[in-house]
């Protein structure tokens, strides 16, 4: 548990003295919906209540890619990862630490974000109680999947577009299951399927991720 | 206690159908430090990335005969980039050493910074500091981390001379107390302070 609680104030503290940076997937977020909002203006209300949580879905998906590359490029750039990637045990356990500590900096402040921006835009309270559950439960799932194309993709210097070409794909089920989930329930019709599909999705993943991403890592650095 | 810690044996690497490295064999002893020279692009760091584990080996294994089935937990491996991280302070960095390795221990950081002159230093963001300064808090981590066995890539570069002697001062007490040296240089090493085996790795 210690060794939990010092990667991720290890990573927060780095996170608070980057400067803006912190701030960049939220105000990334304001922008797009703004945009959104102004683009659809002329369009009746009800269509653009209905397109709302899928459009803040589609945002926060896109805002999820923009970031990943940064879960382990400034550890290969300094040297870290190369001492990371000596323990013979272990490197599982803090690659998941890692991950969890680039969640709650980069996915989680739109998770909680994304649904209040909703609400400011007239998303009624049920619609958005299923956006916040369907991106708590998404988000993480893409931040495994985009961590083992980061892993894969470190020792390339400009590998955000290849990074972005290997998750798309992995990415759509979880956007088809979060958009249906929403929509769904802005219709007052039964989503526990999606829900229930995203979980298994993400607990696939949370198995997979460790081990395929320790394996990426060590070929990036051969 | 086995004198041999390590051994190296038949170690080959190949990456695009080029060989890096062709069966290199040799023994790291205990109280010894080895130096390993060559030209550049010889393999002297894919070999020391091979044997902190870093890197696999395309063929050859490494051994450890020890008797410690700690010793590649007990390895301090210094490479090209220092490892440490530069929106952290001196002691962060150094603090933080230590929990990644389930130590702490504030005496073994403060001995470590006075040792080598950078007690004023400490509250510093290491990206202020100059390389050879940045080299040093690297090399601090050798005196603060529980080690048998030290790998370091070309300790000397960007290092003045009073820090190269504060480093030769601090292996020659490591090889004193049963520890071993591994590293490399462009060239064999003469009128070291310690004892220096020179291997050269043959292109």
């Amino acid at each position: 548990m210690t060794r939990v609680f010092n990667i991720i104030s290890k990573e927060f503290l780095l996170a608070s003295r980057s400067g803006y940076e912190v701030f960049l997937p939220i105000v990334y977020l304001l922008i797009i919906m703004m945009f959104f909002n102004i683009s659809i203006s002329y369009v009746e209300k009800d269509i653009m209540l209905e397109l709302l949580p899928l459009m803040t879905w589609i945002s926060c998906l896109l805002i999820c890619i923009l970031n990943l590359e940064n879960i382990f490029k400034e550890d290969y750039d300094d040297g870290t990862l190369e001492m990371f990637l000596m323990k013979k045990e272990g490197i599982e356990l803090d690659i998941m630490i890692k991950i969890l500590s680039h969640w709650l900096l980069s996915n989680l402040p739109i998770v909680i974000a994304a649904p209040l921006v909703a609400i400011a835009l007239g998303l009624d309270f049920g619609t958005t109680s299923t956006l916040f559950i369907t991106l708590l439960i998404g988000t993480p799932t893409m931040s495994l999947i985009g961590s083992i194309a980061a892993a894969l993709t470190i020792s390339l210097k400009k590998n955000k577009i290849l990074v972005s070409v290997i998750v798309l794909p992995l990415y759509v089920p979880i956007l088809i299951f979060g958009t249906s989930a929403v929509n769904n329930s802005f219709f007052k019709i039964n989503y526990d399927t999606e829900i229930t599909l995203m979980i298994f999705l993400f607990f696939i993943f949370l198995l997979l991720t460790p081990l395929a991403c320790s394996k990426a890592l060590k070929i990036s650095l051969d | 206690m086995h004198n041999i810690v390590i051994e190296i044996q038949d170690i080959s690497l190949s990456r695009n159908d080029n060989n890096i490295l062709e069966d290199i064999s040799f023994k790291i002893e205990r109280s010894k430090a080895l130096n390993l020279y060559g030209l550049n692009g010889s393999g002297k760091t894919s070999l020391l990335n091979i044997i902190a584990g870093i890197t696999e080996p395309t063929s050859g294994y490494i051994n450890n005969i020890s008797g410690d089935e700690n010793i590649f937990h007990k390895i301090v491996y210094i490479g090209h980039k220092y490892g440490i991280k530069g929106n952290l302070t001196v002691k962060e960095n150094l603090s933080y050493s230590l929990h990644d390795n389930n130590q702490n221990n504030d005496a073994l950081i403060s001995n470590a910074l006075d040792i080598y002159k950078m007690t004023d230093l400490k509250n510093r963001l290491t990206k202020n500091l100059s390389h050879g300064q940045q080299k040093k808090v690297s090399l601090m981590k050798t005196l603060i981390l529980d080690s048998l066995l030290w790998i370091i890539d070309e300790p000397y570069s960007a290092l003045d001379n009073k820090s190269i002697e504060i480093f030769n001062t601090t292996v020659k007490k490591f090889l004193d107390n049963g520890g071993s040296l591994l590293m490399t240089s462009h060239s064999e090493m003469k009128n070291s302070l310690f004892a220096l085996d020179n291997y050269r790795i043959k292109q």
